[in-house]
């Protein structure tokens, strides 16, 4: 059996990031707001062409921009998945910087960037918004839904055991 | 002439009078109905018990909205207005329970020292004997020491920086082991990071009744639970213990198995619960 592989999940306060982990790992979702403060990790197994792989997610508490997160929580990850929110342009007005940081200073590491909040498209977001080159890479989720959370995960654990 | 003037006046009374005569009746019916409700008590409770059973049950759906936050405030109120008189009011409390808690931990700890005492001829006591007599310490104090001697629960062999979980020995199987050294690293790297120390590392924590001792080598760090008086003798025992593990672990951290890595840290637990 494989060591279990360690993915840390980006982003600003707010755009989610908790709630997909909790429908990723419990199949859950609430509408309650919780601030993280400081850490808190999780597990979940995944299945790819029959190899069980161990994800251990730490859900680091919500920053503008990666450098003002604490460095320690990010040593040795094997993975990162950048969170954004859709209906708030300021959770991605920074993205391209926000990747170009992860890829100067963690260059052999995988991201997988998410745009949460997907079941507003249609209502307070504009699909076509983010139909951009920009967001080609992106995968649209709602951690309410439960859409594409689990892919966004799988595409991750796939990148890392490329 | 008169004799039918008088048989139509009373045809036309009992036209105009016969329905009121039968409201009265039924009216008068009816309020001897009431008035025997009324003064039965068996009767009115019959009529009256469920509206009141009703509005005492939505009564008490409500209390802990509309009356608790008023209970809270008042109680608070009382609190920091009556402190004096509510640290007496629990002290009597309060000390019969510590009395009862000390008097219940001597009766164990006098239980415990009577079997030692008893073991006179054994093995251990042979071994106690000696060590009071090298050592110079009382046979009686090192008895003490072997009561509340401190035991290895758990160790976990863990990758620095990542949390990755790379062995453990545990006799419990309570909290996934992945995320208590994940969380573990995290504590310890928020700690390494908060006080600016520069390049050292976080030796131990306590928590209650355990002490998770923590020892640093290069690429990992073994955390070992212990529970039970941690001494400075124990530490350093212990120490030398996981000094011998890492030339066992650290050349080779990277190829083990998980598996393999638990079977060393096991073979460490067995040599410790041994002694």
């Amino acid at each position: 059996m494989s060591h279990p592989k360690k993915i840390v999940i980006l982003g600003h306060f707010g755009v989610g990031k908790t709630s997909l982990i909790r429908q990723f790992v419990d199949s859950q979702f609430s509408e309650d707001y919780l601030v993280t403060v400081g850490v808190h990790v999780k597990k979940k197994s995944v299945t790819i062409d029959n190899n069980e792989i161990t994800l251990v997610i730490w859900d680091i508490e919500g920053n503008t921009s990666i450098d003002k997160a604490r460095k320690s929580y990010l040593l040795g990850s094997h993975g990162f998945i950048y969170v954004f929110d859709l209906t708030r342009p300021e959770t991605y007005a920074n993205l391209k910087d926000q990747l170009h940081y992860l890829k100067e200073e963690y260059a052999n590491v995988p991201v997988v960037v998410l745009g949460n909040k997907a079941d507003q498209f249609g209502t307070t977001v504009s699909k076509e918004y983010f139909s951009t080159k920009e967001f080609e890479d992106c995968l649209f989720t709602s951690a309410l839904t439960g859409e594409n959370v689990d892919n966004a995960f799988v595409k991750l654990t796939k990148k890392i055991i490329e | 002439m008169l004799q039918q003037e008088e048989e139509k006046l009373q045809l036309l009374r009992d036209l105009l009078l016969v329905d009121d005569r039968e409201v009265a009746s039924a009216v008068n019916e009816k309020l001897e109905e009431i008035a025997s409700t009324i003064e039965t008590q068996a009767k009115l409770s019959e009529k009256i018990n469920p509206i009141i059973e009703a509005r005492l049950k939505e009564f008490v759906t409500q209390i802990p909205a509309s009356l608790g936050p008023v209970i809270t405030q008042t109680l608070k109120t009382q609190i920091q207005f009556s402190k004096d008189e509510v640290v007496e009011a629990l002290y009597p409390i309060l000390g019969k329970m510590i009395k009862r808690y000390i008097a219940n931990e001597i009766a164990k700890l006098s239980e415990s020292i009577n079997q030692k005492v008893n073991n006179t001829f054994s093995m251990a006591s042979f071994k106690r004997k000696m060590k009071s007599k090298f050592s110079g310490v009382k046979e009686s104090e090192i008895m003490l020491s072997e009561l509340d001697a401190p035991k290895i629960n758990e160790v976990f062999a863990i990758q620095k920086g990542s949390g990755i979980l790379l062995g453990n020995y545990s006799l419990s199987s309570k909290v996934d082991k992945d995320m208590v050294s994940g969380m573990l690293t995290a504590i310890k790297s928020f700690v390494e990071d908060a006080f600016e120390g520069g390049a050292q590392n976080l030796e131990s924590i306590e928590y209650e009744l355990y002490s998770i001792h923590i020892q640093n080598f290069h690429t990992y760090y073994i955390a070992v639970v212990i529970s039970g008086s941690y001494t400075r003798a124990f530490e350093s025992d212990l120490e030398n213990s996981l000094f011998k593990v890492s030339e066992k672990l650290s050349s080779k951290i990277n190829t083990l198995s998980r598996s393999e890595v638990d079977s060393i840290l096991e073979s460490l637990f067995k040599s410790w619960q041994s002694n």
